[in-house]
C-alpha cells in the first residue's frame, strides 16, 4: 500500500475546500444579479392560487424576512455559507415551506441510481468498444462500430431518449412510458419495488449509454493506437505473451489511465446531462427537480443542487487524486 | 552447427506510390554460439530483415519470397507457422532486445512480473518461489542486483533498463539473440558496460547473437561476423576482421571512415576567421551553481567567453553530468540557484523585454532531435523565414527568400529541393541542417549546440559538425558544443571541459584532454570508446564498474587544467 503523506492529504483538502466555497459563492452570487424578486414570485404564486391578494405589501415583507432578503447581503451571506455546511439551504419557494435539503434528499437517491449504472456500463462499455477498434486481434465486425460510435454521440440524450421510449414503450411496450417505479408498488426494500425500479429504469440509463459509450469509445481508441505503437507493446509481442495478455495488461492498462480522470470528471456533469432525460421519463431525479425549480425560479432549490453538482465533481476529483498513485505508479504523491 | 538460415528473402511495403523493396534476396545464416552484426544507415532493412525472422514486421510489410529456417525447430519454416506457433518461437527460441529500451518496459508493472509474464506465457504455471528464484537469477546475470525486481520501470536509468531488456530476452536461454541498437540511447561509458554484458550472458547460454547498428566501432569491439547492408542489399559479408582491415564494397569503406577516432590532425580542415566577432565578453558564468531539490546539478563554475575571436568550446560528460543543465542556463531556460549568467555584460535573468528580444536573436540552438524541432504543420520556408521576419531582419521577400537560399547553400542542401517541402518529408540529417541554417539567417553571436549530431546516422555526423564548423570560421559565430562523444568534441573543439557531476574535472585544449587524458574519469570516457581496431581491447564490464567506483570514492577530485586558449578564461573557483 501506498501511504499518503499528511502534507500532501492537507493541501489536498484545502485545495476541495477552496473549490467548494468558490463553487458555493459563485451560486450565490449568481441568482442575486437577475432582476427577479423570490418574494415577488411567491406572491404572484399566491395571487394565482386565491384570486387576489390583499395587504399585498405586508405579505411581501413578510416573506422577505421569512426568505431572509431583507437583511444586508453581508448577513445574507454568513447565513447562506453557514447553511451550506449544514447542507441546509432554505426552504423551497415553490413548494414553500418544504426544506431544500429534503426535496434533494428525496432526489438524490434516484439519480445516483440511475447515474452510477448507466455511467458505469457506459464506461467499460465504451471503453472496451474503443481498445476493441485498435487490437489486432479483433473481429472484423468491430471496425463497424467507429462510424456507429461517432453518430450516435451526436445524437442529444433527449433524442434516444423520445426514440427509445417510442420503439420500446410505444409500438413494442415492453417497458414503461414514465416514472421511477410502479404505481402499485410500495417503496421499500422489498423484491416487487427493486423489481420495478430496475424495469423502469431500464430505458433511461439504455437512452443515457447509448449516446455516451461513443465519448469513451472514441477516446479510448485514440489512446489505445498511441499505445499500439509504444515500444513497451512491440516487446510484448516479441516475448511471444497471449494475444489477450497484452491487450488487457500491456495495452488498457496503460491507456485506460486518462480515461480514470476523465470519468471522475464526467460525475459531476451527467446530473446536468441527466437533467432533459429525467424530465422525459417523468423520472424523479436531481435533473427533474433542477428542472422544475429553473421553471418556477425557485432560486433556493436551484442553488441547492448546484451545490450538489459541484460537490460531487469536486469529491471524485479529489478521490481520484487519492487514488491515482495506485493505478500509476509513476504517479508520486508531491513532498 | 547453424541455427538461423534466412534464405534468399525478400520484404515488400505496399504503399499508396507502389511497392517500396525494403530488403532484396537476402540470404545469411546465423551459426551457434556465434555473434553477427547487420551494420547500414537506417532504412537499409537491417531491422526489417531481423524483425522478418520473429514475424514481427510493421503493417503492411510482408515477406514476399524465401525461407526462414529455424533448426532447433526441426527445420521448419518459420515463415509457414501458424500465428500460435510462432508465439511459441519468441522468447523461448529467438528474443528480441529493442533499442528504445527507455520505452520498452511497461510502465504500470513491477520489473519482476515482466519478468514471469514470459516465463508464465511459455512454461505454463509455474510456482511463485520458482518464478522468483528465476528472476532473481537472470537479474544477477545482468549485472543488477535481485532488488531491481520490485522496481518499476520509470526508477531505474537507461543503463538499468537495458540490461533488464537483456534479462528478459535470455532468462529461457534462446537459441537467437535479436539486439537491435541496444546501446544506442547510452552513453559511452554505460555502453561499454552493457555491451559487454550481453556479450557474457549471450556466451553462457550459448545463443547466437545478431546486433543490429551503425556504429563501425561497436560492430568491432562486438561480433565475430558482420554483414554489410545498403537499400535492402546485402553488399558485404565476411568476418569482422576482414570487413574492417581490408573492406571490398566502396559503402563499407565509407562506413569505416566516418568513424571519427581521437588522435591526428582534425578531420575538418580550419580555415582562419575570415569574419571576426565582438570584442569583449560574449559569455560569461560568475559563480554559476544549479540545484534541483537536493541533487547539484552543476557546482559553482565561472568562465568568460571572449566573442572577437570566435570558437568553439566543447562541454562533454555523460548523461546527468550536467552538460545539458549548462545549456539551458546558457540559453536562459532555467535560473542559476546561484550566480550569474551574463551575455555581453547582461544578467540574461534579468533583461527588459527589448534586450530579451536582442538576446533571442544572437543566442541560437541546435537541439538534438531534429524530429521535434520543425512544427509539421508548416513548410520549411515557413520555418526559416519566421524567426528572420519576426525579428525584423528581412528587407521585403525577395530579401528574405535570398536570405533562405544562401543559408540552404551554406549547409549543403539544395534550396530547391528542400523549402517548399514539410518537414516530414526531410530526413533527419537533412533536418538538423536546416536547423543549423535556421539558425544562420539571424546572424547570431553565439550559438549553442546541443548533441547535434547523436540522432543521426554516422556518415553525415561529419557533414553536419562540418556545416556547424563553418559557423565559426566563415561567419564568425562562437559555438558551445555539448556533447557525450569524445571523438567529435577532439576535431572540432578550440577548447575542451569534462563534466563529472556537475564538476569540470580536466580542461583545456583538445589535444591535450582528449588526445592525452590525465584525470581518471577523462581516461574511462576514452577507453569506452568502442574503437574499429580489432587489436584494441575494449575491456569488460566489471573493469568499466570498477572505474566508476573508483571515481565515486575519489570524490571531489581537483580540476587538472592542461592549457589555456585566448579568449577563453576558465576558473573553478566557489
Amino acid at each position: 500500500m501506498i501511504r499518503i503523506p499528511a502534507s500532501y492529504l492537507g493541501n489536498r483538502i484545502v485545495t476541495l475546500v477552496l473549490t467548494i466555497f468558490i463553487a458555493a459563492t459563485l451560486i450565490w452570487i449568481i441568482p442575486r444579479l437577475s432582476p427577479v424578486d423570490p418574494a415577488e414570485i411567491a406572491l404572484g404564486r399566491m395571487a394565482a392560487g386565491a384570486g387576489t391578494v390583499g395587504n399585498s405589501e405586508e405579505i411581501l415583507a413578510q416573506l422577505r424576512s421569512r426568505l431572509g432578503i431583507d437583511q444586508p447581503w453581508i448577513v445574507q451571506y454568513v447565513r447562506y455559507l453557514w447553511g451550506v455546511v449544514q447542507f441546509d439551504f432554505g426552504l423551497s419557494t415553490a413548494n414553500f415551506p418544504t426544506p431544500v435539503s429534503a426535496l434533494i434528499a428525496n432526489a438524490l437517491p434516484w439519480t445516483l441510481g440511475l447515474m452510477l449504472i448507466s455511467i458505469t456500463i457506459t464506461f467499460f462499455i465504451g471503453n472496451l468498444l474503443g481498445a476493441l477498434m485498435v487490437w489486432e486481434h479483433s473481429p472484423k465486425l468491430v471496425k463497424v462500430a467507429i462510424p456507429a460510435a461517432m453518430v450516435l454521440t451526436s445524437i442529444p440524450p433527449i433524442l434516444s431518449a423520445l426514440l427509445l421510449m417510442w420503439i420500446f414503450s410505444a409500438k413494442l411496450q415492453l417497458f414503461p412510458l414514465t416514472g421511477a417505479y410502479g404505481l402499485t408498488v410500495e417503496p421499500g426494500w422489498t423484491w416487487d419495488f427493486v423489481q420495478s425500479v430496475l424495469y423502469h429504469g431500464f430505458l433511461p440509463a439504455l437512452s443515457i449509454v447509448v449516446v455516451t459509450f461513443g465519448f469513451w469509445a472514441l477516446g479510448m481508441r485514440g489512446l489505445m493506437i498511441g499505445v499500439q505503437g509504444e515500444d513497451y507493446t512491440t516487446l510484448a509481442k516479441a516475448k511471444g505473451l497471449r494475444p489477450r495478455y497484452i491487450l488487457y495488461r500491456y495495452m488498457i492498462r496503460n491507456a485506460i489511465l486518462p480515461q480514470i480522470t476523465a470519468f471522475a470528471l464526467k460525475i459531476g456533469m451527467l446530473i446536468a446531462g441527466q437533467v432533459l432525460v429525467e424530465r422525459i421519463f417523468a423520472y424523479n431525479g436531481m435533473g427533474k427537480l433542477l428542472y422544475d425549480a429553473i421553471l418556477d425560479q425557485d432560486f433556493p432549490v436551484i442553488q441547492g443542487v448546484s451545490f450538489v453538482i459541484i460537490l460531487m465533481t469536486a469529491l471524485s476529483v479529489f478521490i481520484v487524486d487519492l487514488i491515482y498513485p495506485l493505478i500509476d505508479p509513476r504517479i508520486r504523491h508531491g513532498k | 552447427m547453424t541455427i538461423l538460415d534466412i534464405n534468399n528473402i525478400s520484404i515488400d511495403f505496399p504503399t499508396s506510390k507502389g511497392v517500396v523493396h525494403a530488403v532484396s534476396n537476402f540470404s545469411l545464416s546465423v551459426p551457434q554460439g556465434r555473434r553477427v552484426g547487420f551494420i547500414g544507415e537506417s532504412g537499409s532493412g537491417k531491422t526489417t530483415t531481423a524483425l522478418a525472422a520473429m514475424r514481427m514486421l510493421a503493417a503492411p510489410g510482408y515477406v514476399s519470397e524465401g525461407e526462414i529456417h529455424l533448426h532447433s525447430l526441426g527445420d521448419t519454416n518459420v515463415l509457414k507457422l501458424s500465428d500460435d506457433e510462432m508465439r511459441r518461437v519468441r522468447l523461448k527460441k529467438i528474443a528480441y532486445i529493442p533499442q528504445g529500451a527507455m520505452n520498452s518496459l511497461n510502465p504500470v508493472m513491477r520489473i519482476e512480473n515482466q519478468i514471469w509474464d514470459g516465463i508464465v506465457a511459455h512454461e505454463g504455471r509455474v510456482e511463485q518461489g520458482e518464478l522468483e528464484r528465476r528472476s532473481r537469477t537472470v537479474l544477477e546475470s545482468v549485472g543488477l542486483p535481485a532488488s531491481v525486481g520490485q522496481l518499476y520501470p520509470h526508477e531505474l536509468s537507461g543503463g538499468m533498463k537495458q540490461r533488464v531488456c537483456i534479462a528478459i530476452g535470455v532468462c529461457l536461454k534462446p537459441d537467437l539473440l535479436i539486439a537491435d541498437e541496444p546501446t544506442s540511447a547510452l552513453d559511452v561509458i554505460t555502453q561499454r558496460q552493457v555491451m559487454q554484458t550481453l556479450r557474457e550472458v549471450q556466451e553462457t547460454i550459448g545463443a547466437g547473437l545478431i546486433l543490429i547498428g551503425h556504429d563501425m566501432g561497436l560492430m568491432a569491439q562486438s561480433v565475430d561476423d558482420l554483414a554489410v547492408m545498403k537499400l535492402g542489399k546485402l553488399v558485404e559479408y565476411g568476418t569482422v576482421r576482414q570487413i574492417i582491415e581490408d573492406p571490398q564494397h566502396g559503402y563499407t569503406r565509407q562506413l569505416i571512415s566516418s568513424v571519427p577516432l581521437v588522435g591526428g590532425e582534425s578531420f575538418i580542415k580550419s580555415a582562419p576567421a575570415v569574419l571576426r566577432g565582438e570584442a569583449g565578453p560574449l559569455l560569461e558564468f560568475d559563480r554559476v551553481t544549479k540545484r534541483y531539490g537536493e541533487i547539484t546539478a552543476l557546482h559553482p563554475l565561472s568562465f568568460s567567453l571572449d566573442g572577437e575571436q570566435p570558437k568553439i568550446i566543447s562541454v562533454v560528460g555523460q548523461s546527468g553530468s550536467g552538460k545539458s543543465t549548462m545549456g539551458s542556463l546558457m540559453l536562459g531556460f532555467t535560473a542559476p540557484s546561484e550566480g550569474r549568467v551574463t551575455f555581453r555584460g547582461k544578467d540574461i535573468n534579468r533583461l527588459s523585454t527589448q534586450d530579451s528580444l536582442t538576446f533571442r536573436k544572437d543566442v541560437q540552438a541546435v537541439f538534438q532531435d531534429p524530429y521535434a524541432c520543425f512544427n509539421p504543420f508548416y513548410r520549411v520556408d515557413h520555418a526559416l523565414s519566421f524567426p528572420f521576419k519576426r525579428f525584423g531582419l528581412s528587407k521585403g521577400s525577395a530579401h528574405t527568400r535570398k536570405a533562405m537560399e544562401d543559408a540552404c547553400h551554406a549547409v549543403g542542401l539544395d534550396p530547391t529541393l528542400v523549402l517548399r517541402r514539410y518537414p516530414h518529408q526531410l530526413s533527419g540529417g537533412q533536418r538538423q541542417r536546416l536547423i543549423v541554417a535556421r539558425a544562420l539567417m539571424l546572424s547570431p553571436k553565439l550559438l549553442i549546440a546541443d548533441e547535434p549530431v547523436s540522432m543521426v546516422d554516422a556518415s553525415l555526423r561529419a557533414t553536419i559538425l562540418k556545416n556547424i564548423h563553418d559557423l565559426k570560421d566563415k561567419h564568425g559565430i562562437s559555438i558551445l558544443y555539448i556533447t557525450h562523444d569524445l571523438a567529435t568534441a577532439y576535431h572540432v573543439s578550440d577548447y575542451v571541459m569534462v563534466l563529472y557531476h556537475g564538476r569540470v574535472v580536466e580542461a583545456g585544449p583538445p589535444k591535450e584532454v582528449i588526445g592525452a587524458p590525465q584525470h581518471p574519469y577523462t581516461r574511462l570516457l576514452i577507453d569506452s570508446i568502442p574503437w574499429p581496431d580489432l587489436d584494441r581491447d575494449w575491456g569488460s564490464a566489471e573493469e568499466a564498474q570498477k572505474g566508476l567506483e573508483a571515481l565515486a570514492e575519489g570524490k571531489a577530485a581537483d580540476t587538472v587544467f592542461r592549457g589555456d586558449i585566448p579568449g577563453f578564461d576558465l576558473s573553478v573557483r566557489a
